[in-house]
């Protein structure tokens, strides 16, 4: 076997590593390492091992939240939270970046090598493979009829072309295709296969990889995904993202299962606007998703809003609209929504009591309105309250000088918004990574190869043929053998 | 219907517990009758006469039949597994994917099956010793869990693919543990083999033919996981611990197809990354008890 025959995986006795010749390699000394590192199956089995462990190492350990990555404050104090499960470790795994362990260099580095190295195996061997197949090597050595890990030999009564028309339709009934050679020295080769193409099923399985993590590069770099996306019902909000979409509820209903109390289902009504233009309505739930192009929204979660209005002392409406009371308050007595007050330097906070629990503070029909000084999406512990009162549903309440209404409670509804243009690659090549693996493991190339010599009285008839790892095949060689000896007549067997 | 699911249960439990012993008694009294005609043979099997079983329970006269009344029971217990998950479904209405008792019982089906099927196919008795116990403690770890069907959440109400999803995972499923098998049969023989055990060769063949079957159905069933989790979360992938756990269990097997081709990882480093494969197969299986649910929403859901 020399060494740049790319086979070098087969088993030290396969005949068929001198059958297959090598092929050649690019120049350049380092180039041509790289190129056998990258061909060689060990290190090829190494990085999917390495993976396999990398990837183990990513379930057991907590992965930081995808909302906690782009802050780095947030993302301390995560850290600090994980600290006293960790230990001594923490700041060691945090270095390695095994806290988001799918997006660290040494996770993507091995993937993306596992990845070359399976297109490098097989662009190596596809065209070893495409001789193969197209033109399949007929003469086969004397020592191969002798040495083949499945072979046999008969001597028959028929003449050398009888015999061998016999063997070839013997191979036919049991749907080989042949092929059939005469040579200078009146020998008769016969060739033959069955599902020829199969073995370009690994080659298959092989690129299909290429198309998958290409889709995924693509959704990583072009995509967004917002987890969070909150809706007020009857509210317009824009989507955001550079797109120019903007989305509203106009209702919202759940059900629940009357035994457990649990949520049978929940949908939202969607409209969908594309520059101010109403493109899509559609009532989403889970598993019901609306689609426009390649952005999608999915029904996640759902909860309570209150409906707050607000007017200056001329009596100009600043703000009408639900507020999602998004958040849990610490004592799990309450949950508050936020908003920027426009035309006005304040943030508002809106609380409501939590279903279920009875607050001290909140009775059922009433909030409690906060109002901070200085505009923020939070408010910070550096913003002041201003004012603060609890109103009762319908009643105007004077709070920060200004008149705010609770009209009623309402619901809000979350979604996920998704864009993925690489979506479609990555369904590609799943598609091709299944068909590949099916066409190698469900159709079995075979190939056998047999050379008729006559002799006087009648002539001699070897046949061989090379299964990689398949015992069971010595069954399937032995009935062939079986039928080409019934149709000969033939005796001994060698 | 979900009484005579719970019986057809606890047949199968009962028929595999007993399938088990018969297995034990037949293997234990092949190998007495086999130490005691002192079996002087030209040290062991032929290595050439590679379809020819060194075990054949059936083989003897009067043993023969324990190992026959073995496979029946075997059988026996897969028609009351099957009878129980054919019941259970017409009672929920849906596929055995909503909890840990349906889906422990469908991988111990799966288990059983995929047994019985290499049964047939190598006449490789042994091997129950292995895949029975897998079974059995797949039923036990079921009578644990409380049988009483939950109605679905939405994301759970997606049945057709959900169905086909877990009917593959537990092909897949089963098909492993049958490698399993084999390569823990491989594992405890020297590599010259040991008698009353089939060749090493011959478990690496069925542990292959195994993998063959399941490597392409856990290809499957991973790409139907994504395609579920894209209609009801939002992305193909999101490396929630119970997909990345079924990577791993990829990865290895992929591992271990590669491996078997590569000189020096052959026997008994592939028949060791079965294990694994199948040590990986069980994690993502339990995965979901430590860690938490499928994917977790935002927590707010249950808040209203
Ligand atoms: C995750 C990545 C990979 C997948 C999914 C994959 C898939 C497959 C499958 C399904 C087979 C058929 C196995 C069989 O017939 O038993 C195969 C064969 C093969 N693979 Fe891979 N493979 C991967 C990575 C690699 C790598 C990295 C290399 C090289 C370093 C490689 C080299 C080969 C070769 C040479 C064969 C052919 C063996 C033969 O038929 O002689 N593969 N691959």
């Amino acid at each position: 076997m020399s060494a740049q025959n790319p086979t070098v995986h087969r088993a030290a006795s396969d005949p068929l590593d001198e059958l297959d010749g090598g092929l050649a390699i690019a120049p350049g000394e380092v180039l041509e390492r790289v190129w056998h590192l990258f061909i060689s199956m060990r290190f090829g089995l190494l990085l999917m091992l390495v993976l396999a462990l990398l990837t183990l190492v990513g379930t057991m350990l907590v992965q930081v939240p995808a909302g906690m990555k782009g802050d780095p404050q947030a993302y301390v104090q995560w850290i600090d939270g994980v600290r006293p499960k960790y230990g001594g470790w923490t700041n060691v795994l945090d270095a390695l970046g095994f806290f988001d362990i799918f997006n660290s260099l040494v996770f993507k580095a091995v993937a993306i090598f596992l990845v070359t190295s399976t297109v490098a195996c097989s662009v190596n061997r596809a065209p070893l493979l495409w001789k193969q197949t197209t033109k399949p090597r007929m003469n086969v050595s004397d020592a191969f009829f002798a040495h083949a890990p499945h072979r046999a030999a008969l001597d028959v009564p028929q003449d050398g072309s009888e015999a061998a028309a016999q063997v070839v339709a013997a191979l036919r009934s049991k749907g080989y295709r042949t092929l059939t050679q005469t040579t200078g020295d009146g020998a008769i080769h016969v060739y033959a296969d069955r599902f020829r193409w199969a073995p370009f099923g690994t080659v298959v399985a092989h690129l299909s990889l290429v198309p998958i993590i290409l889709g995924a590069m693509i959704g990583g770099s072009m995509g967004f995904k917002n987890t969070d996306f909150v809706l007020p019902i009857g509210t317009k909000t824009d989507v955001g993202a550079g797109t120019s979409l903007s989305v509203m509820a106009t209702s919202f209903t759940d059900r629940y299962y009357a035994d457990t109390g649990q949520p049978a289902d929940y949908a939202s009504d969607l409209v969908l606007y594309d520059g101010g233009r109403q493109v899509a309505a559609q009532t989403i739930r889970v598993n019901e998703p609306l689609r426009y192009g390649d952005v999608t929204f999915y029904q996640s979660f759902f909860g309570p809003a209150a409906e707050i209005k607000v007017a200056d002392a001329g009596g100009r409406v600043t703000w009408d609209a639900g507020v999602p009371l998004r958040w849990g308050t610490n004592d799990e007595l309450e949950r508050a929504g936020v908003f920027p007050l426009p035309d006005s330097n304040l943030t508002v906070v809106v609380y409501g009591a939590q279903s279920g629990r009875q607050d001290p503070d909140i009775k059922a029909g009433q909030v409690r309105i906060e109002a901070y000084q200085g505009v923020a999406d939070f408010p910070s512990a550096s913003q002041k309250m201003v004012d603060s009162k609890v109103v009762d549903q319908g009643k105007p309440a004077s709070i920060a000088g200004l008149t705010f209404t609770f009209v009623r409670e309402q619901q809000f509804t979350g979604l996920i918004v998704a864009k993925d243009p690489g979506a479609p690659f990555v369904w590609f090549g799943a598609a091709l990574l299944f068909l590949g693996v099916c066409v190698v493991f469900f159709f079995h190339n075979r190939r056998i190869w047999a050379i008729v010599h006559g002799r006087a009285g009648g002539s001699s008839v070897s046949v061989a043929a090379v299964v990689r790892h398949d015992v069971t095949y010595r069954q399937e060689f032995e009935q062939l053998i079986d039928g080409v000896r019934a149709s000969l007549g033939a005796g001994t067997v060698a | 219907m979900f009484k005579m699911s719970e019986y057809s249960f606890v047949a199968g439990l009962l028929a595999t517990g007993l399938a088990l012993i018969v297995y034990l008694l037949a293997f234990a009294s092949l190998r007495l009758a086999r130490s005691r005609t002192a079996y002087a043979g030209a040290g062991g099997p032929a290595l050439g006469n590679a379809a020819m079983p060194t075990v054949t329970v059936t083989s003897g006269t009067t043993r023969g039949g324990l190992g026959t009344y073995a496979t029946i029971i075997t059988w026996l217990a897969f028609v009351f597994l099957t009878a129980a998950l054919i019941f259970r479904a017409i009672h929920t209405g849906h596929g055995p994917f909503a909890n840990m008792y349906e889906f422990s019982i469908a991988f111990a089906w799966g288990t059983l099956g995929g047994y019985l099927y290499f049964e047939r196919k190598y006449r490789q008795r042994v091997l129950a010793l292995v895949a029975l116990p897998v079974a059995l403690a797949m039923m036990l770890y079921a009578t644990t869990i409380p049988a009483t069907a939950e109605p679905l959440v939405p994301a759970l109400q997606n049945n057709l693919l959900l169905t086909v999803h877990v009917a593959v995972a537990i092909i897949a499923y089963g098909t492993f543990s049958v490698a399993f098998g084999a390569a823990v049969l491989h594992l405890v023989q020297p590599a010259t083999g040991r008698r009353g055990l089939p060749r090493p060769e011959l478990l690496d063949e069925i542990s292959y033919r195994a993998v063959v079957i399941g490597f392409p159905f856990l290809t499957l069933v991973i790409v139907l996981g994504a395609v579920w989790a894209d209609v009801a979360w939002g992305s193909y992938w999101s490396w929630d611990p119970k997909e990345t756990a079924s990577l791993v269990t990829w990865l290895i097997y992929g591992a271990y197809l590669h491996a078997r081709v590569v000189r020096g990882w052959r026997g008994n480093k592939a028949a060791l990354l079965l294990v694994l494969g199948f040590a990986a197969t069980l994690f993502t299986y339990f995965g979901n008890l430590f860690f938490g649910g499928l994917h977790s929403y935002s927590g707010l859901n249950n808040n209203n």
